[in-house]
């Protein structure tokens, strides 16, 4: 009986052995990189002075806000098929489109490939399952790539400027880097926030500083912000928003892993392939500028998902004229971006996967979630904002009242 | 001849001819140690495990049915030329344009259930199909020790993984290259690449492929130690890589989906991007590696304890 009892021995072993490996080799990435301490200041001084610029790493996006999973390929398969059809519903596929690009981003985890050289090279790789979006960015020419819909839309800025290739998106509304939310977070800090330093983090196999950012506002869902800024260069490496009351964060954009070299310069040019469909446009740099600093503004109200959203809406308005701008009202933490009614706002109300998501309240629909909540209002302006949805309903009610124009809903 | 090997052929032929039932038993058999002073039986015993293995009607109606789904995708394409309907599998639209995708469309097609379906009529096999025929017995007596006996039959599944991967892959580039052009392969991150490049990768993904399936042929030897019933053990080996991609594909288990090891499967096309995504191969290496190990351990218990009365 010992004989057989040893036979089993190897079995535990292995199992045991296993399981150590599994759960040791997390820990070790953990461990406390001991640093010297430093001031929330000197922190902060340490980002904004951060001389890194070129990189390449792999990004990892999670968003947990409580919306329910969408199985995989809903969004795209809706889009794929609606892609398919006749080039005359172009315009308003294509606010399906950033409407399902905005859901996506809302539920489940992304894993994107950054490469960057100096600020005008990026190139953004979203790796889906046997499929990619790519951003390259080469100087003032922007291409979008979609390898699942073999699309490519080549966007130009037009104009002069220095703050051309500002102008352009530099990420599709899914993925936001950590090191473009935590700039665009800390470019806003202002005295409604608490700053602090927690305990030392390691990211990506780099020891970094823990950069947490407490909103004194009240009206507002954000809880915390955490970010964690690398100790050698100041790049920030994560960044964590969880909502008031939750213990996990609801929204986390991470490097898993991080290179600090120049990459390959082939990697900035690209050629559309053979059959792909290629969009030419044309980005008028004040409109868009414009339009980025609503974008900013609302990135600064700490719902990088917020803006996700408005940047995957606003991004598709051609139109440049005034009435189309988003209106940020508000400030800081609690500030509320209004979209007026237009196509974009019709996307969203049409879309049936969103009207399932979305609850019926007097005046419109909500999208509620643990960090953002957005309101479409029944004659179509949307409203969103990192507060609750009573404070987008008050919104709305004042921004109708102000503006005579829009006939309110009859009662 | 040793005393354990005159040991066991004694126990052997008492039980031809008592015709009853008798153990090998565990200690004499010993023919690890026996073996180990002539590793040419090892050698000799692979050849013949291949041998019997890939000459066996069974193993060769199965390479041809896999060899089947990228002539039937391919010619379903050329006969339809519908154009793509941006439906169906990933690539399937590029095959038009370009036949060296007919192999990765038949791959995407083949991972989830034929490629299983097969390995695991491999794998399920090893021991319990020895055990069902009777020659288990004698293989064990021969002699060849038991942890020989298994790592060869490991072996020889791992074979048939990679000339199953390899033959859809290889139909699949000459049936696109007889019935559409060849040319210069876009890669998923919209670069583009030679022919001479694109086959150097999709013989990468045919390693890739292999390596994915060789935790599901641990699981399947481990299993097929554990009857006497073959079809029972590959049923079985079949219905857990089932049960392991709908445990994949559950949102609310995303805990356990590191841990499972078809959840690699299709992360082939990072092998087809630019620059080529390695971590994906790393992670599914070492996952597979773990897989390996913790079944082939198992799988040694079961069978080093056991007693083979078949």
């Amino acid at each position: 009986m010992a004989q057989v009892f040893k036979r089993w021995i190897p079995a535990a072993v292995a199992g045991v052995v296993v399981a150590g490996v599994a759960a040791a080799v997390p820990l070790a990435a953990n461990a406390d990189p001991g640093l010297p301490s430093k001031t929330p200041q000197e922190v902060v001084a340490l980002a904004a002075n951060s001389s890194v610029t070129a990189f390449s790493g792999t990004v990892e996006q999670t968003s947990d806000l409580g919306l329910p999973s969408l199985p995989g390929g809903v969004g795209s398969g809706s889009s794929g098929s609606g892609s398919s059809g006749s080039g005359a519903g172009g315009s308003g596929d294509a606010a399906s489109d950033a409407a399902s690009s905005a859901l996506e981003l809302l539920t489940g985890t992304h894993t994107a490939r950054v490469f960057v050289d100096g600020p005008d090279n990026l190139r953004l790789q979203v790796l889906d399952q046997l499929a990619e979006r790519d951003v390259i960015r080469q100087g003032d020419s922007l291409w979008l790539y979609d390898s699942q819909k073999q699309t490519a839309l080549h966007a130009t800025a037009t104009g002069t400027g220095s703050s051309a290739p500002d102008a352009l998106p530099t990420a599709p509304g899914e993925t936001a880097t950590p090191e473009q939310v935590a700039s665009k977070l800390l470019s806003a800090l202002d005295p409604s926030t608490d700053v602090s330093v927690g305990g030392d983090v390691t990211v990506a196999g780099r020891s970094a500083y823990d950069l947490v950012l407490t909103p004194q506002a009240t009206d507002t869902l954000v809880g915390a912000v955490s970010i964690a800024v690398d100790s050698e260069t100041g790049l920030p490496l994560r960044v964590e928003v969880t909502a008031k009351g939750a213990g996990d964060p609801a929204f986390t954009t991470s490097f898993s892993q991080l290179t600090l070299a120049k990459p390959s310069s082939d990697l900035f040019s690209f050629t559309p392939p053979e059959g792909t469909a290629v969009t030419e446009k044309s980005v008028d740099v004040a409109a868009a500028a414009d339009r980025a600093a609503a974008a900013r503004a609302a990135h600064a109200s700490g719902a990088a998902a917020a803006s996700g959203a408005g940047d995957a809406t606003g991004s598709d308005s051609t139109g440049s004229d005034a009435a189309h701008r988003p209106v940020v009202t508000g400030s800081g933490w609690s500030s509320i971006v209004e979209l007026p009614a237009g196509s974009d706002s019709a996307a969203l109300t049409s879309s049936p996967l969103l009207s399932q998501l979305t609850t019926a309240v007097d005046g419109g629909r909500v999208l509620s979630t643990s960090l953002l909540n957005v309101f479409v209002t029944d004659d179509g302006r949307v409203f969103a904002g990192a507060v609750p949805a009573g404070s987008l309903e008050a919104a709305a009610t004042a921004s109708a009242a102000a503006t005579p124009v829009a006939p309110a809903p009859s009662e | 001849m040793s005393r354990s090997d005159a040991e066991g052929a004694a126990a052997a032929s008492a039980g031809r001819q008592t015709n009853a039932p008798v153990p090998v038993p565990l200690t004499p058999a010993r023919g690890a140690g026996a073996g180990a002073g002539r590793p040419s039986a090892g050698w000799a015993l692979m050849a013949s495990e291949l041998s019997v293995l890939f000459r066996r009607k069974r193993t060769v109606v199965m390479l041809l049915a896999l060899a089947l789904i990228p002539v039937l995708v391919a010619v379903a394409v050329r006969v339809s030329s519908a154009g793509s309907s941006g439906r169906g599998p990933a690539f399937i639209g590029q095959i038009s344009e370009n036949g060296l995708f007919v192999a990765l469309v038949a791959l995407t097609i083949c991972i989830p259930l034929f490629l299983p379906l097969t390995v695991g009529v491999v794998a399920g096999d090893t021991i319990a199909g020895e055990a069902s025929l009777g020659t288990l017995r004698y293989l064990l007596v021969s002699p060849v020790g038991r942890v020989r006996l298994l790592v060869v039959k490991f072996v020889a599944a791992v074979a048939f993984c990679l000339a199953a991967t390899l033959v859809v892959v290889v139909a699949g580039v000459l049936i696109g290259a007889a019935l559409f052009r060849v040319g210069p392969v876009t890669l998923l991150s919209g670069d583009t690449i030679g022919v001479g490049d694109s086959l150097l990768r999709a013989l990468l993904i045919a390693g890739y492929v292999t390596v994915s399936l060789l935790g599901l042929s641990a699981i399947g030897l481990f299993i097929s130690t554990l009857t006497d019933v073959p079809v029972g053990a590959m049923a079985a080996t079949v219905v857990i890589s089932i049960v392991a991609q709908v445990l994949d594909s559950l949102d609310q288990l995303s805990w356990l989906h590191p841990w499972l090891f078809s959840h690699y499967w299709l992360s082939f096309a990072d092998l087809l991007r630019q620059p080529i995504e390695w971590s994906s191969f790393g992670s599914n290496a070492l996952l597979q590696l773990g897989y390996v190990v913790v079944f082939g351990a198992l799988a040694y218990g079961r069978f080093a304890s056991k007693d083979v009365l078949s």
